[in-house]
Parts: C-alpha cells; structure tokens; sequence
C-alpha cells in the first residue's frame, strides 16, 4: 500500500474506495432482489435464524438461573454484552458473507473468474453470498439489547454511552468482517481446516460474548492487542456499565475503536493481498 | 499492431508431494518433497489484431496455463509478455477491461438470475456508461438472438444458449481480445454451426481478436486461418490450418461400405479378411469389418475420388466416408518426425 | 443377514477413517468450545460452591463429557440420507433385499464407533489436560455408563434417521432438521449443562426423549444417580430407543409405500 503522497493520489484512491463501495452494495442489492422474490421462503429463513439465534441467548439466562453473578457481571450486563457482540457479528456475518463460502469458491475454480474482472477481487468475493436471512441474528442482537435493559433497572442511557454502543457496533463489525477475511485468506495455502476457521469467527464471537476477565490473562491479552475483537464488545459495552478494564487502561478506549478497527482491517487486506498474489504464482 | 506479444514464456510449477499415513502428512508439511513440474516452456507469439486464432493441443500440454498467464490470472516463470499494450502482472486490472473470457464449461452468469439481470450486473463491474452499454446490448442482442430467453434464469438455459448468453456477457465491454475455452463443447450440431457463424461475425464485423481453445478440429478449420499447436508446454506448430493435414496429416482413410453377400463370395485369407484386388499404389487394406472396409492411402499418392472411382468399378459399394486423421496423430506424427516448427 | 450388517458397520468406519483431516478440525472445534464453557463455568462458580448437588469440578467434568459424547450421539448437520432421498438413490437403496432400516443403523453404528475412539477419548483427554479433570466416576459406574452411552447412540441413530425421512415429504427440510437439532442439543446440555436448569425446566427435560441421549450416561459416570435409579433411568433410555424405533419404522414403511406408489 502506497503512501498517499499528493492531492491527485489522494482523490483518486478516494474515488476509488468509493466507487468500490457503491459497486458492493448493486452486487448485494441485486442478490437482495432475486431473494425477495420468495418472500416467504425469506421470511421462514430470516425467523427460523432468529429463532435459533434466540435459543443461544437463552442459554445465558439459564446460567443465572442458579448463580447471581459471572465474576461480578450480573444477568443483565451479561445479556447486554451479549447483545452488543451479536449485533456487531450479525453485521460481520451479513455483509462478509461471501468470505464465509470462499473455500467452495477457490475449490470449484470460480476465482480464476473473479481476478478476470476489473474490480477488486475483496469486493467481488466479499459481496458473493449476500444471504438476506443473518437480519435475524441481527434482530435477535436488538431484541435482546432491549430484554438486557429491562434486567438492569439502574441502568440509565446517556448520549455518551449511545455513542459509545454505536461505535462499539459499527467497529465490531469490522473487526469481525477482519477475522472473516482472515480466515478466507487462510484457503490461499491450504483447503483443508475450514473449521478452524469457524473457530476464529463464530467461536470468536462465543467468547467475547462473556466478560474478558473470565478469561485467563494471556487471552484476554490476546483479544486486546493481537486480534482486538475486545474493542467492538467488551471495551465499548464496559464504558456503558460503567465497569473498569483489565491492565488499568482507561475507561473511555471505546473512543479509539474505530481507529483499531480500521488499523486491523487494514492489516488483515495486507495479508489477502499477499494471499492473492501467492495464488496468482501458484495457480491454485 | 501487435495484440498479443510474448516472448520466452515459461511457467514451472512446484508440485508437493503427499508422504502417505498420517506421520507422512506430518513430515510434508515441515520437510515437502517438491517436484517441478515445467507446464510451459520457452513460448514464443505474435498476433496482430484482428487476427482469428486456433490454439490446439491434447489435455495438459499448457493451452490453459498460457491463457492464464496471458490474462493474467497466474505469473509466470520467466518470459516477456505483453497483451494490448498492458503488462497482464502489473497491470492485471486494467488489462481485464480490454479482454473478454469465455469458459466452455463455466458460465460466467449468475445462475439464479435472470440473463437480463447478469448483463446488468456485469455492465456495472465493468463500468459501462448508459448508452454504451445500450448500444452495445441492442446489436448483441439481435446478433445472439437473445429475446427468447432474455428473462429466463440461467440455470433453466439450454447448453446452446448459455453459450450465447456468455457470449453477449464477454462482449458487452467492447473488448479488443476474446479468449475462448472450448466454446462448442458438448453442443449438438447444429448450436455448433451457429456458434461458429456468430464467432465468426465477431471477429468480422467488430475486429475483435479471437484465440480459441479448442479439442474440435472443425472448429479450427472453420474458423481460423491460423493454428497453433502446443504440446507438453511448448510450441509445436505455428502456421496455416490446410498446410498442417498436407504436410504432416498422414493416411487418410476411406471407409468403404460394400455388399456383404458379394463380399462373402470372395475368398478370405488367413486373417479371415477378404482378398481384394491388387490395391493401387500407396493404398492399405488397414481394417476390416465386414461388410466395412478401412483403406489407408497417403494424399499424395492417389486423390480420394480416384480411389472411390476404382472401387466403385470393382465392387458394389453402399456408403463411403472419410476418416481423417486425429490431430492427437497429427502431433505424435509431428514427434515421431522429431520436426519443431515455428512458420510465424 | 448379521454378517452383512456387520459388514456395512465396518465399511462406515473404515470410510470414516480417511477424514483425518476433518475429524482433527472437528476434534479441535469441541476442544475450543469445552474450554469456553469450561471458563464461563469457573466464573459463574465463583458466586455459589454447588448448585443440585454439582460442584465446579463435576461440572467441568459434565461439560466435557458432553462435548466427547456429542459427535457420538448427535451429529450437527447429518443429512445423508435426506441427500439419497434428494438425488433419487435412496429408491434403489430401498429395493435391496436387506432391512432399509438397520442398513443405515449399522451404518451409523460404525460411524458412531469412529467418533468414539477418535473424537470422543480425545476431546476427554484434552480436557484433562487443560483443566485438571481426573478421570471421573467409580470403576463400578463404567458398566452402566458404557450400556447407557449405547442406549443413547440407538437413540440419536434413531433420531436422525427420522427427521431426515421427512424429506421423503418434503423435500427440502433441511431448517426443519436444523431446528430439530438445535432443541436436541439444547435438552442434552450443549448449551448449558443440564444439571444447572431451574428446576422446573429440569423436570421437564427430564421426561422428554433427549434426556436418553446423552444426559443419563454423564450423571451415571459422574456418580450423581443412586444406584437404585440406575435401572430406573436404564429402563427409561431403552423405552425412549425403542419407541423412536418403532416410530421411524413406522414412518419409513409409509414413505416406502409412497415411493412405489409414485414411482420415485
């Protein structure tokens, strides 16, 4: 990645960035439409993943249902924390769907099609398997943001902490969509562990959905300064409790999201491209 | 103008090799055996554009790895290439807006969508403006007589119209070079003579450059003026499509349908075959399956109708076809014959 | 006719055993997840010493256990015979000369055997390692606990055959076989161990079907049923096996009838 050095570059990247975004969502709004087509099937798939989502949340009131707090985390900050790093992963898994799917697409050879293209290849794969249903994971994060707060009778919003959840959302997304493409990556080298992968995605999200502190110290390290998923769940939503972090850092790093967020994509895109040029001198 | 210039292509694949058992899958990872594979090797081209261009060869001597590499898709080992004036490595991107790629085998349309809505999609991938894009999709659409099927999904297509479809769908950029894998794979005969014409009208009409991939010798000798030959990775034969069959084609074969009781009035031989009059020169008795009989002769020996003619006079013939050779024996003749030629 | 259905066990092992790959991927995904839940157990632990009787120790204990057993007793995702009802083969597959019922239970019997040895000892093992677990239960359980864990596989076979003989309905149902799914795996302790429900729904959890699945051989190995309810609980799975058996018989002979009424 070059360093923008003049006021050509610059607009020109920017162009660029933005023409890709605009192609992205005609990709997905066309999937959108021949899905809408069966609005029924649509309907069932986006309730039924509701339904489903809904059933792991649950299982977290089911825990307190014999104990009254998680380290000091009671049932509605729980819930709260889960809501929040469900609704940043339903993004994730919304909108990076086609990363999910990329070790079909390497393996039946359809890539081959995607570098013949004059787009980039990230946004092509990225937008390639638009599935309308994720909504209901989530609907099922907003939902259970709202049963959250009922659990929390002292807690009060402020537009500070609106903010902060916006943040924390909109920069849990993109950590998310990070780790997704992470993984995608991985198919560059080998075909075989795509499960591994689900471990870093979906296991991911199952971990940050409990407060870090339960979490021996090296992985709470490790989700805080190697893969930063902590700033789009525990970080933002421990501002909105009111609730100190680990390792003395302070209160308001919510505000920083989306600046790691944004550093850690970057450096994730680093290694697809390095992955895509890799395939491009091996052919497979 | 040179459309396509390469020079010295190589390409050498490291190839892993699997230890078996589960330790052995092990060891691979830390210790591999690599084998190199060289898929191409020392390519040399030229093609002008506007050119119509067969490229030929028997599976896995390199046709698809040098059109990868010529679209930029894989890098190669060594070599110079240079595709409508872009560097298909660096300049991958761009040089995908000038080319148009068409898979035999795979559609480059969206299967649950409408064909419509690909075009549409693909106009807004490849930056099309609005009246471009109009322009151009009007006069593919009467060239591909694509009404009939416009709204239809494109997994609902038939083989022949899929093909058509991809076909506007490649085209739709304007771009200055189509490349063909196999277009008339698995189409009956008639999708096939219709394909051809419509190739053929493109590079007439739009001056695009087309190189076709190709397992078909009709499609070769129908379309393209000029064919080259590839053969485990290198460049056999660069030239004319009729000088290749005179020069290297060998024995033609007559096959000749005769009378069976007449055929079963003649003595036989030890082999059971029938005894026939004395061939005429440079004619063989190949093979025999009565009442079929295969005649070898050599081209230039005695032209096909004469021979007809003399067995015509002798026995009471039924039916009489020509097998000509397969261009896997046209290349292995090439071998045998030891010639490497570049006629460019 | 034994000897065949042997056979076809031992061929679904034996096929199983090429997915090595696969199955380490799957070993290391139930790893991951008993360690999650094993940390979320050790902090909820901190606010009470014991709940029904289970201390953070049998809890660890119960949660890897169910994530060794799982794969033997319900898989996530197991739709190969909806896939031959889909493609059409299972039409020839029902005009063998041998029972369509107990071919795919000796089938899934061999499988089963597989994640045994490969998944499940394993998984158990890792948890052993990683939070100090000790092998549990007294050696007089085993017995129970082993005849228990089959009785339980019986059933999961049972199970999924018949929720994938839908499909001879309704031909995709792969969201009916998710949901159906994921409420088993809830009942069985996948989502939090079962032991720890309120007692209401414990109750309740405990009279329906997915109890026999994997629940009864945890609590037997993990000394937590009196050795009078053993035979109790026993009776109890065999019941559930024999029932669902019946019932997927039941339904694969009407969907037998349908098939050569339509003709596929």
């Amino acid at each position: 990645m070059a360093i923008i050095a003049d006021k050509a570059t610059y607009r020109r990247t920017i162009d660029n960035v933005l023409s890709d975004i605009r192609l992205y969502f005609r990709l997905i709004w066309m999937q959108i439409r021949s899905q809408g087509q069966y609005k029924a099937d649509m309907f069932v798939n986006i309730g039924t993943y509701f339904l489903t989502t809904s059933l792991e949340f649950a299982a977290v009131f089911l825990y307190f249902a014999n104990f009254s707090t998680l380290l000091g985390w009671n049932v509605g900050e729980v819930a709260m924390l889960y809501a929040v790093t469900s609704i940043g992963f339903g993004f994730s898994e919304m909108f990076g769907a086609g990363l999910d799917i990329f070790p079909d697409t390497i393996r039946l050879g359809e890539f081959d099609r995607v570098l013949l293209r004059p787009v980039s290849a990230l946004i092509q794969i990225a937008s390639s398997d638009f599935r309308l249903r994720r909504l209901g994971r989530i609907t099922q994060g907003i939902v259970a943001l709202f049963i959250a707060t009922a659990f929390l009778p002292a807690f009060h919003w402020t537009l500070l902490k609106v903010a902060a959840m916006c943040i924390g959302i909109a920069s849990g997304t993109i950590l998310f969509l990070s780790v997704w493409l992470l993984g995608a990556t991985m198919c560059f080298w080998t075909v075989e562990p795509t499960e591994l992968v689900n471990i870093l995605t979906y296991g991911g999200r199952d971990m940050l959905s409990y407060p870090l502190n339960i979490y021996n110290q090296v992985m709470q390290r490790i989700f805080l300064f190697v893969v930063p998923l902590a700033f789009g769940t525990f970080v933002p939503v421990s501002y909105m409790l009111e609730k100190s972090l680990p390792f003395g850092l302070p209160n308001n790093l919510v505000f920083a999201s989306p600046a790691v967020a944004i550093a850690f994509f970057l450096a994730a895109r680093a290694i697809w491209q390095f992955g895509v040029r890799r395939y491009q001198s091996t052919g497979s | 103008m040179n459309m396509i210039e390469v020079s010295g292509l190589g390409k050498t694949f490291r190839v892993a090799k699997r230890r078996p058992g589960l330790l052995g899958g092990l060891r691979s990872i830390v210790d591999p055996e690599i084998k190199r594979v060289e898929a191409v090797h020392d390519l040399s081209l030229n093609i002008e554009a506007g050119e119509m261009i067969g490229l030929i060869g028997p599976n896995g001597a390199g046709k698809s790895t040098t059109i990868k590499m010529l679209t930029g898709i894989l890098v190669p080992s060594k070599g110079h290439m240079r595709v409508a004036g872009f560097d298909p490595v660096r300049q991958r991107r761009e040089l995908a807006q000038r080319i148009g790629v068409v898979f035999g085998q795979r559609t480059q349309l969206w299967w649950d969508l409408p064909l419509i809505d690909s075009l549409r999609l693909l106009r807004h991938l490849y930056r099309v403006p609005e009246e471009r894009f109009a322009a151009n999709f009007a006069q593919l659409r009467s060239m591909l007589a694509l009404d009939e099927f416009i709204e239809t999904p494109v997994r609902q297509l038939s083989l022949g119209q899929r093909m058509r479809g991809d076909l506007a769908a490649a085209l739709l950029h304007d771009p200055a070079l189509l490349y063909l894998d196999e277009p008339t794979i698995g189409l009956d005969v008639v999708a096939k003579a219709r394909i051809r014409e419509i190739l053929q009208q493109i590079n007439a009409e739009r001056g695009v450059t087309v190189l076709l991939t190709t397992h078909d010798m009709d499609d070769i000798e129908m379309l393209c003026p000029r064919m080259v030959i590839i053969d485990h990775g290198r460049k056999l034969y660069d030239g004319a499509v009729e000088a290749i069959r005179e020069r290297f084609g060998g024995d033609r074969a007559l096959v000749a349908t005769l009378d069976a009781a007449e055929l079963a009035k003649l003595p036989h031989d030890a082999r059971g075959w029938p005894m026939l009059d004395t061939l005429p020169d440079g004619v063989t008795l190949a093979q025999v399956e009565e009442p079929r009989l295969w005649l070898g002769f050599k081209r230039d020996a005695i032209p096909a109708h004469e021979l007809v003619a003399w067995l015509g006079a002798r026995y009471r013939l039924h039916d009489v076809t020509f097998q000509e050779p397969e261009i896997e024996d046209v290349i292995r003749r090439i071998y045998e014959q030891n010639l490497l030629l570049s006629v460019a | 006719m034994w000897r065949f259905y042997l056979e076809v066990a031992r061929t679904a092992f034996r096929r199983q055993l090429i997915y090595r790959w696969a199955n380490l991927a799957g070993l290391m995904t139930n790893i991951f997840f008993g360690a999650v839940f094993s940390y979320v157990i050790i902090g909820l632990f901190h606010a009470h010493s014991a709940v029904n009787g289970y201390n953070v120790l049998d809890t660890l204990r119960y949660t890897w256990l169910v994530q060794s057993m799982i794969m033997i007793v319900l898989t996530f995702g197991w739709y190969d015979l909806m896939l031959t009802i889909r493609s059409g083969a299972v039409i020839s597959d029902m005009s063998k000369p041998c029972d369509f019922y107990w071919y795919w239970f000796s089938r899934e019997c061999g499988r089963d055997l597989y994640f045994l040895i490969y998944r499940g000892i394993p998984t158990y093992i890792a948890g052993i390692l990683l939070f100090g677990l000790g092998v549990p239960g007294d050696w007089r359980y085993w017995p129970a606990f082993l005849l228990s864990l089959a009785l339980g596989s019986c059933f999961g076979i049972a199970y999924r055959v018949l929720y994938n003989a839908i499909a001879f309905w309704f031909l995709e149902a792969r969201g009916i076989g998710t949901m159906v799914v994921v409420v088993a795996l809830f009942f069985t302790g996948s989502y939090v161990p079962v032991p720890l429900f309120p007692h209401w729904l414990l109750v309740i959890a405990q009279w329906l079907p997915f109890n026999a699945l994997l629940n009864v051989p945890a609590e037997i190995l993990l000394d937590n049923v009196p050795a009078g309810t053993i035979a109790f609980e026993l009776a109890r799975q065999f019941v559930w096996v024999i029932v669902f058996t019946l019932l997927v018989r039941l339904v694969i002979g009407r969907a037998a009838r349908r098939v050569i009424v339509q003709g596929g």
